[in-house]
């Protein structure tokens, strides 16, 4: 970038929250689908909202993209940058400005770790709901742009529904407040729009948070059985029998042996497990958790162990949660895939992932929220086998198009971003995807944030924006040192 | 081609006194489309009309051209009990997918007065809701997926049939309230809900308003799930409590809340079914009443003080104001019977216009003071003739007029009923 530009940047954040050498850059040049890279111009580190609007006015005026950003560990390339733009991360505005219990919401900036919401109001006995498995690091922005979800959505659903208001600083640079605390403000609902847009309508920097009380009980069941068809069948059966369970984690025997390798769990060696929630009054809790083990036993369960204390129950969740980055250790590479299909097909649909990886020659381990049908396929491979990444991908590529046909979604949690652009067209008619633009452009039409994100942009329609293959030397600035 | 049902407007269609010179009844989403375009070639501007029960809320609209009924679109095209989702026309009357669910032991967990009129595409324009709202939230929180007919004619999908799902803008839930001034929506798909095995109702009575903040926090405090808060009347406040799920957990639920309440030397008294209906049938007359409606929102910390005080301002220039309202949530209705058909004049308002106008603005400065609003929902012309229906308008005007102009360049649709004049 034009060090002229770089220096503007630096008069509004500081020299020291302005990175614009390659080697600082390198952190920024991908989210955690590190497989595309980019490399931005400037990377700016703001500290109010004053600042970050100040830096979008600079960046529309030299006709600079903007790519926000929050921890950069979304899974769809959302945080991707365009080559040469400006990355606007949220990182050091992290701070929780008020919290209203008796009310039920807190006001935060963006920049605050999920977890971090719920750690500073747990003494009062509240919670922020959605918990995603990245949590510990993932920005409110992030979820507030991604829409998160988390294994207690089940129950308590995304993030739509527990963000109550947001200030955004908007293309031209003005600062909006979308919603607030008090119930049903007057207009269209911008808020429902920008939540999940993916940092393609404008930059959130502070957010209106629902706080919830702690369910005065928490009951938890690990139940084993011998295939994924028993456990999806007692999925099916919970539900139906008119339980609303605050989580249904569903593993299969690749993912049980990830976990017990990562946690030292004494989980045995069966075709899948569940590890199910339930919550609400002491006696609500108690019966749910009895009926729900029941229900287990008698859809084929083998086993059905409650942990004994708190201590035990932690256990069993990072087991869960640590899942996906424990694949790591029983291969050398995978990818994470995310779909969704209706939850009465999950036997049928793994049925067919299974034979989707046997066609491919691959292994692909599941980890997912069965309660509401959201698969997590990891695709195992072997990047150092040639050709094999590319099988890896069509592979995931396929699950997404069977969960298309069964009359789910492309994506459940962790959204379109760079990555799914390519498949919007699958889900969604020409007409379809036009409106949705028409909204794009009511909030930003010059589209300057996160281009040929979300959207496929009509000339690429088809292709991706960016090199499906980028390694990061390739994509260095020749002029720099990579 | 299918032909759209398309006929002259007659006096009972007029919308707030304006007849429509045509009137459209589609009964496919195509047939929607289709009358919508016609209104477009027409230039005619578009009021869409459901149960008709909500017309009403806001401004009226500048000009009223046409109205297309939904009432025509009256198919649930899907229900997945396995899946507790279902798709359904807009013009189906959320009574009649009640009916169609229960069998399965699930339900749409929103209930609003008037089921039996009210449409479940009515109901998603006009944010409609009932006592349900405190655990299930809003059709926001409901809805998954719609169909919406825009103001060119396109029809465009968003959302999907399942639950969870985050792929493309949100079109769904920007409907939501949107009174069918951003395009006519044809479809919804809902998450649904188990019917619950049991419920009970608690009745508290004679709260004042600090009394009622209490008990208000104190069901937080206490970790109780109630499906169901209630503020009936407003001076003093009779608040009915509801628990549902699996028996004795609510059974549990109910006697928690009225040892609590007694300890509090409160007047309490556990209902039986009949009760509990009754209560309901009393806050489904105070919601329906329609010569006057008032939506007001606060704080839920201020919102019991705010009714107290409103409750007193405009008891001096109306007859008997009722008010029935969710005070967990902060959202409530004062309401005034309009004049019965046939009794010409008589039995509705009684202020004279420019009293019940003044009592209208003072009560919104009081909740507008607190940051709450007041939206007018129904009205005597003299009171709509001199008060704002929306109040101050939203921080981000600009905003929804740059949306509104994407979406309905020609200004086609509602104009003028929307806040801030939209
Ligand atoms: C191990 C692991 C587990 C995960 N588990 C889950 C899970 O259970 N559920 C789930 O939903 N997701 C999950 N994710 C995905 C990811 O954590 C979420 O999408 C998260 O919300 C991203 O937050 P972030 O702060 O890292 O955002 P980033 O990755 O930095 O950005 C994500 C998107 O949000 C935009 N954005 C970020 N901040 C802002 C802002 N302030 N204003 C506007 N736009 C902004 C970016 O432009 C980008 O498009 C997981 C990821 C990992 C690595």
């Amino acid at each position: 970038m034009d060090p002229g530009l770089v220096a503007r940047f630096a008069a509004i954040v500081g020299a020291r929250n302005c990175l614009a050498e390659p080697p600082a850059l390198v952190t920024y040049e991908c989210d955690g689908l590190t497989s595309m890279r980019a490399r931005p111009g400037v990377v700016v580190l703001p500290a109010s909202t004053g600042e970050v609007a100040a830096v979008v006015r600079l960046a529309r005026e030299a006709g600079v993209a903007i790519v926000p950003r929050g921890a950069g560990t979304g899974l769809s390339g959302g945080a991707l940058p365009v080559a040469g733009c400006v990355v606007v991360g949220l990182a050091r505005m992290r701070r929780i400005l008020e919290a209203d219990l008796a009310n039920g919401w807190a006001r935060v900036e963006a920049g605050v770790a999920n977890l971090d919401v719920s750690k500073h109001l747990a003494a009062a006995g509240a919670y922020y709901a959605p918990d995603p498995s990245s949590q510990r690091v993932c920005t409110i922005g992030g979820n507030v742009a991604e829409n998160s979800g988390g294994a207690h959505c089940l129950k308590y659903g995304f993030t739509v529904n527990h963000v109550l208001g947001a200030r955004v600083v908007l293309a031209d640079g003005s600062v909006v407040d979308l919603g607030g605390p008090v119930a049903d403000p007057a207009g269209f609902d911008l808020l429902a729009a920008f939540v999940g847009s993916e940092g393609t309508l404008g930059i959130v920097t502070e957010v209106v948070l629902r706080v919830l009380r702690k369910p005065e009980a928490t009951r938890t069941l690990f139940a084993t059985f011998p295939s994924c068809a028993e456990a999806g069948e007692t999925v099916s059966a919970i539900i139906a029998s008119g339980i609303v369970p605050a989580a249904i984690e569903m593993m299969d025997t690749l993912a049980i042996a990830a976990a017990r390798a990562a946690t030292g769990l004494d989980w045995p060696e069966v075709g899948a497990a569940l590890l199910v929630d339930v919550d609400g009054t002491v006696g609500e809790a108690g019966h749910t958790a009895a009926r729900a083990g029941e229900i287990a036993r008698g859809s084929g369960a083998l086993e059905v162990r409650w942990p004994r204390d708190e201590a035990e129950r932690q256990l069993m969740w990072k087991g869960r949660k640590s899942a996906f980055a424990a694949v790591g250790r029983i291969s050398p590479s995978y990818l994470v895939q995310d779909g969704v299909i209706p939850r009465s097909e999950i036997a049928r649909a793994l049925g067919e992932v299974a034979r989707l990886a046997r066609e491919a020659g691959l292994r692909v381990a599941n980890v997912f929220h069965a309660g509401d049908g959201n698969l997590h396929p990891l695709v195992l491979y072997d990047a150092r086998v040639p050709g094999e990444e590319r099988k890896a991908e069509e592979l995931a590529g396929e699950i997404l198009r069977m969960c298309v046909r069964l009359g789910g979604s492309i994506t459940g949690e962790h959204g379109v971003g760079a990555d799914k652009v390519v498949y919007m067209g699958e889900m969604f008619s020409e007409d379809d995807l036009a409106t949705m633009d028409l909204v794009r452009s009511a909030f930003d039409p010059e589209r300057l944030f996160n281009p040929g994100k979300v959207l496929p942009a009509p000339r690429l329609c088809g292709e991706r924006p960016w090199p499906s293959r980028v390694r990061p030397v390739e994509a260095a600035d020749p002029a720099g040192p990579a | 081609m299918s032909a759209v049902a398309r006929r002259e407007g007659r006096g009972g269609d007029a919308v707030l006194g304006l007849v429509p010179r045509a009137v459209f009844e589609p009964s496919t989403v195509e047939e929607a489309a289709e009358a919508i375009r016609a209104c477009d070639a027409e230039e005619l501007c578009v009021t869409v009309v459901g149960g008709g029960t909500d017309l009403g809320i806001g401004g009226r609209p500048s000009a009223v051209g046409a109205v297309v009924r939904t009432g025509r679109l009256d198919r649930v095209v899907e229900h997945a009990p396995a899946d507790q989702i279902a798709v359904v026309e807009a013009g189906v009357p959320l009574v009649a997918l009640q009916e169609r669910l229960a069998p399965h032991g699930q339900r749409l967990a929103l209930d609003p007065p008037f089921p039996g009129r009210a449409t479940v595409g009515g109901l998603v324009a006009a944010n409609g809701f009932g006592p349900l709202r405190t655990r299930y939230g809003t059709t926001r929180d409901l809805l998954i997926g719609a169909t919406l007919v825009r103001a060119d004619g396109v029809v465009a999908r968003g959302g999907g049939k399942v639950v969870k799902n985050v792929a493309g803008f949100d079109l769904p839930r920007l409907m939501v309230g949107s009174l069918g001034s951003l395009g006519l929506i044809a479809t919804v798909t809902f998450r649904l809900h188990p019917l619950p095995e049991a419920a009970e109702t608690v009745l508290l009575s004679g709260l004042d308003p600090e009394g009622l903040w209490r008990t208000v926090r104190g069901l937080r405090e206490a970790q109780l799930e109630p499906s169901a808060v209630v503020a009936l009347g407003a001076g003093p406040f009779d608040l009915a409590v509801t628990f549902e799920g699996f028996g004795p957990a609510v059974e549990a639920q109910r006697d928690r809340l009225a040892a609590a309440a007694r300890k509090e030397g409160a007047a309490c008294e556990v209902l039986d079914a009949a009760g509990a209906a009754g209560i309901r049938e009393r806050h489904d007359a105070i919601r329906a009443a329609d010569g006057l409606r008032l939506k007001v929102a606060a704080l839920p910390s201020h919102f019991p003080g705010a009714v107290a005080d409103a409750s007193r301002v405009l008891g001096s220039a109306f007859r008997g104001p009722g008010f029935a309202g969710y005070p967990s949530v902060g959202v409530g209705f004062f309401t005034v019977p309009g004049p019965r058909a046939g009794d010409a004049g008589g039995g509705g308002p009684s202020a004279a216009a420019a009293e019940g106008a003044r009592a209208v603005a003072r009560t919104r400065e009081l909740f507008e003071r607190l940051g709450g609003s007041l939206v007018v929902q129904a009205a005597p012309e003299a009171v709509r003739a001199a008060v704002d229906p929306w109040g101050e308008p939203p921080a981000a005007l600009a905003l929804m007029k740059s949306l509104k102009e994407r979406l309905d360049p020609r200004g086609r649709l509602a104009p003028g009923r929307h806040a801030g004049g939209i």
